[in-house]
């Protein structure tokens, strides 16, 4: 402890040190603004100064590019809650309810609360990472693709509890995703599937064009299609904070969903998306009264926001810990590290330490700074939905075209997101939920590959997914939840048959 | 002139059409930033190789250079942006050795080809990392013959990880199986640092890699080097021997070259290969490329043709020897 203590001590004089603090704030408000705008998401906005922080010494490099990275995950909840448009595919869950608590004049508390949520799990989640991150990540090396396929196996059983309203049409949306997410190369063969020539779509339709135009494109349509306009909502400034009631009910989706986030964060690979949509599914189906959800529950709110933020600290534990890319930022991270001539490895915390508590004592002081940013920026933005729909709409959409672009420079991204515009707007018109489509895209080519290496690991032998400890476990939770979800029918049709029973008892009683 | 409605269309017309008068004569190249497409994401080999030469190309020319990054089907969207854009010499591709792959995996399939390697000529070579054999540290195989033996004892149960089918570390494996007459069992990722993850979690044993990733590694004890696929001994690894002092004739590259599109007019071409040449002798380009321990491998036009005809050629072989990877039946 006094270890740790002292560590602390060296890490927090380099955090605060002018020059470090400077490079911080910069990166986080660069975040902020890259979750904000719709499209672009942390990815590409560290590429963006990835050259820039080259000229930089290493620390203030990978504070300033850490930074953009949870800035973006603060950023990313302000469009998502008030317009709902995703300011980057982690924030898809938040758009749900978030949006709903606009609509209901609530959109201060939802934004107070996504703040104030991210900023507990993001420091609550770096403590993990400072306390644990050796052997949490050891623990995540043995996740090979059997794991990988079983985590996956559970996030999609989730999706049963995502939405209300009809199961079937929840799975028909979640089976659009699945079939969307077909489309690419086959990871095993080399086979170009669905391309249609079109060698952009050869690593699949992107999760972001999806998004915004499922989302956001179709929230536009939707709002522009409506017979009268819809009034401008003028906030007041109560109604910024959130009542006492959402304060309490808020309390323990923050803390399941940094748990969860964190966990779902250290496993290597691009996971850490699905934990807010885990996140949302766990706090709906733990609910009291479930049937609040979609129509503008706190919960759907702050658990998905801490989610988010506790699994990019999540994400860095491989990353310190042992040097290895687990996800395409990371990687990118350990690059600047390379440029910098410091080798990530295991011997990184060691060899390093002014780095590496430097690096955590600047997540706790950037985490402090985007709280300070984010709430006062709550009645700037609330604002933003005074200005009247001819003129804002038509804003939003320019700027979901150029984030949409941005990503990649690639016009069939635009191109993806109209289309699926398109289809929102439909979906939408018919009453279908457009959540389970994003998280069907996304999972399916990670269920499709972990599978498929599975099998080629244990040549084609199914066994191997009850011989090793940590996915059978996962395995059978997952059988376990979907034996749970099962138990309703079976009770009504128990119960049918009993209240048939006493029915034909009192008939013949009478006769 | 009366500004009514006829002559407003007619003006707005015009000033639309500005753009397209385009004043010819000779303008002195470079005179607009020059780009430099990088096929692969951020904070890769490519990624990581074309920066120091853009900012070095940037000095010598003092004209700006930026890298773009258009990523994408494992390359193959950037390269082909390149191939089939306008040889004005403002669009450069760094490429590593897979362009001369999917062509040939193009070919393959029957499809057609995103572009094909004549769309391109070569600039320079920047880099040429020798990829290294690296097993798990807690496997029991302590030279590559140990290993070669084992593996004939039990064909087609050592694994290897991979960036991908017809990606530059399989085809880099591809060849030691052929050379050394074995069978593994490949696991394919997608890229160079999920294939890393895998090896050091031990859900695979073996993986060849380019250096500067697993030099930490090795030195911290988790991966074990067996031997290399260069023609020398990598500087950071003296001890460990290459395919070719062990008997085996097989060299490999992940190399990073500089390309523009066929058509490029001479005197362009010229000016750019001059440039590149003053730039890669700069000293910072050497600082930097000594930080990602990248050495410098430097190749002219007329020797990087000669050297990327001989690449293309072995791997084209190797690609027609794997064919198209047939997935066996399940058990």
């Amino acid at each position: 402890m006094a270890d740790t203590l002292h560590n602390l001590y060296i890490g927090f004089s380099v955090a605060l040190a002018p020059q470090v603090l400077l490079y911080a704030f910069v990166g986080c408000v660069v975040g902020t603004l890259v979750g904000v705008l719709p499209g672009i998401g942390p990815l590409a906005g560290i590429s963006l100064l990835l050259p820039a922080s080259f000229g930089l010494d290493a620390t203030s490099a990978i504070v300033l590019l850490a930074g953009i990275y949870y800035g973006a995950m603060y950023g990313g909840s302000t469009t998502s809650i008030l317009m709902r448009i995703p300011g980057e595919a982690a924030s898809v869950m938040t758009c749900i309810d978030g949006y709903e608590m606009t609509r209901k004049g609530r959109a201060g508390p939802a934004l107070a609360i996504a703040a104030i949520g991210s900023y507990i799990a993001g420091t609550v989640s770096v403590v993990g990472l400072m306390l644990l991150a050796p052997p949490l990540a050891s623990f995540a090396l043995r996740f090979g693709p059997p794991e990988y396929f079983a985590l996956l196996l559970l996030g999609l059983l989730v999706l049963a509890y995502m939405s209300g309203g009809s199961m079937l049409k929840s799975l028909a949306m979640a089976a659009l995703g699945l079939l969307l997410g077909m489309i690419g190369i086959d990871p095993m063969t080399g086979f170009f599937r669905f391309s249609y020539g079109l060698v952009e779509l050869g690593d699949g339709i992107g999760v972001v064009p999806v998004a915004v135009g499922l989302f956001g494109l179709s929230e536009i349509l939707l709002t522009a299609g409506q017979p009268t306009a819809p009034e401008v909502k003028k906030p007041k400034l109560k109604d910024l904070l959130p009542s006492r009631q959402e304060w309490r009910d808020s309390l323990w989706p923050i803390g399941r969903g940094t748990v969860l986030g964190f966990l779902i964060g250290i496993i290597p690979g691009s996971a850490h998306i699905i934990s807010s949509f885990v996140s949302y599914a766990v706090e709906r189906r733990l609910a009291k009264d479930p049937e609040r959800f979609g129509h503008g529950a706190i919960e759907g709110v702050a658990g998905p926001e801490s989610a988010n933020n506790s699994a990019t600290s999540g994400a860095f534990v491989p990353m310190l810990a042992l040097g290895i890319p687990s996800g395409p930022i990371p990687a990118v991270m350990i690059a600047a590290m390379m440029v910098h001539g410091i080798s990530p490895g295991p011997l990184l915390i060691t060899q390093q330490p002014e780095l590496f508590w430097g690096f955590i004592a600047s997540m706790y002081v950037g985490n402090v700074v985007l709280l300070i940013l984010n709430l006062p920026l709550v009645g700037i933005f609330v604002n933003v939905l005074r200005v009247p729909y001819p003129l804002l709409y038509p804003a939003i959409l320019l700027f979901c075209v150029l984030g949409v672009y941005a990503v990649n420079g690639s016009a069939v991204d635009v191109g993806i997101m109209a289309a699926m515009g398109a289809l929102g707007y439909l979906l939408r018109k018919f009453d279908f939920e457009t959540a389970p489509v994003v998280l069907g895209l996304i999972l399916a080519p990670m269920i499709e590959m972990s599978l498929r290496q599975s099998l080629a690991m244990s040549s084609g032998n199914y066994a191997i997914f009850v011989n090793r400890p940590i996915a059978s476990v996962m395995l059978l939770i997952g059988l376990a939840l979907l034996l749970l979800s099962l138990m309703p029918f079976l009770m009504k049709s128990i119960d049918w048959r009993q209240r048939l029973g006493i029915s034909t008892a009192n008939e013949g009683e009478k006769l | 002139m009366r500004l009514n409605r006829r002559n407003n269309i007619f003006l707005v017309l015009l000033i639309l059409l500005l753009p397209a008068i385009k004043v010819s004569g000779q303008e002195k190249y470079p005179d607009r930033p020059i780009t430099i497409v990088v096929p692969f994401p951020p904070g890769g080999v490519a990624d990581l190789t074309a920066r120091p030469v853009a900012a070095a190309l940037e000095k010598v020319l003092k004209n700006p250079v930026v890298v773009v990054n258009k990523t994408g089907a494992a390359g193959a969207v950037g390269m082909s942006f390149v191939a089939n854009s306008k040889p004005d010499g403002y669009n450069l591709l760094m490429a590593l050795s897979s362009i001369s792959i999917i062509p040939e995996a193009d070919k393959l399939f029957d499809r057609k080809p995103a572009y094909t390697m004549d769309q391109l000529i070569p600039i320079a070579l920047i880099s040429a990392d020798p990829t290294i054999f690296v097993v798990n540290a807690s496997r029991p195989w302590k030279s590559v013959k140990e290993f070669v033996d084992d593996a004939k004892k039990r064909p087609g149960e050592i694994s290897y990880s991979s960036s991908g089918v017809y990606g530059t570390l399989h085809m880099a494996m591809e060849m030691l199986i052929q050379g050394a007459g074995i069978q593994l069992k490949h696991v394919p990722y997608s890229g160079g640092g999920p294939a890393l993850t895998a090896l050091l979690g031990g859900h695979v044993d073996t993986l060849a890699s380019g250096p500067a990733v697993v030099i930490p590694h090795i030195k911290a004890g988790k991966l074990r080097p067996l031997a290399s696929w260069g023609a020398k001994r990598v500087a950071s690894l003296p001890d460990v021997a290459t395919f070719k002092e062990l008997g085996y004739d097989i060299e490999f590259y992940i190399w990073a070259g500089l390309f523009a599109p066929r058509g490029t007019s001479p005197a362009v071409m010229k000016t750019i290969r001059e440039a590149v040449k003053q730039a890669v002798n700069s000293v910072e380009f050497k600082t930097a490329m000594e930080k990602i321990e990248t050495p410098i491998a430097y190749l002219d036009a007329p020797e990087f043709q000669k050297f990327w005809d001989k690449d293309a050629k072995m791997l084209a072989d190797a690609i027609k020897r794997i064919g198209k990877i047939e997935i066996p039946e399940a058990k």
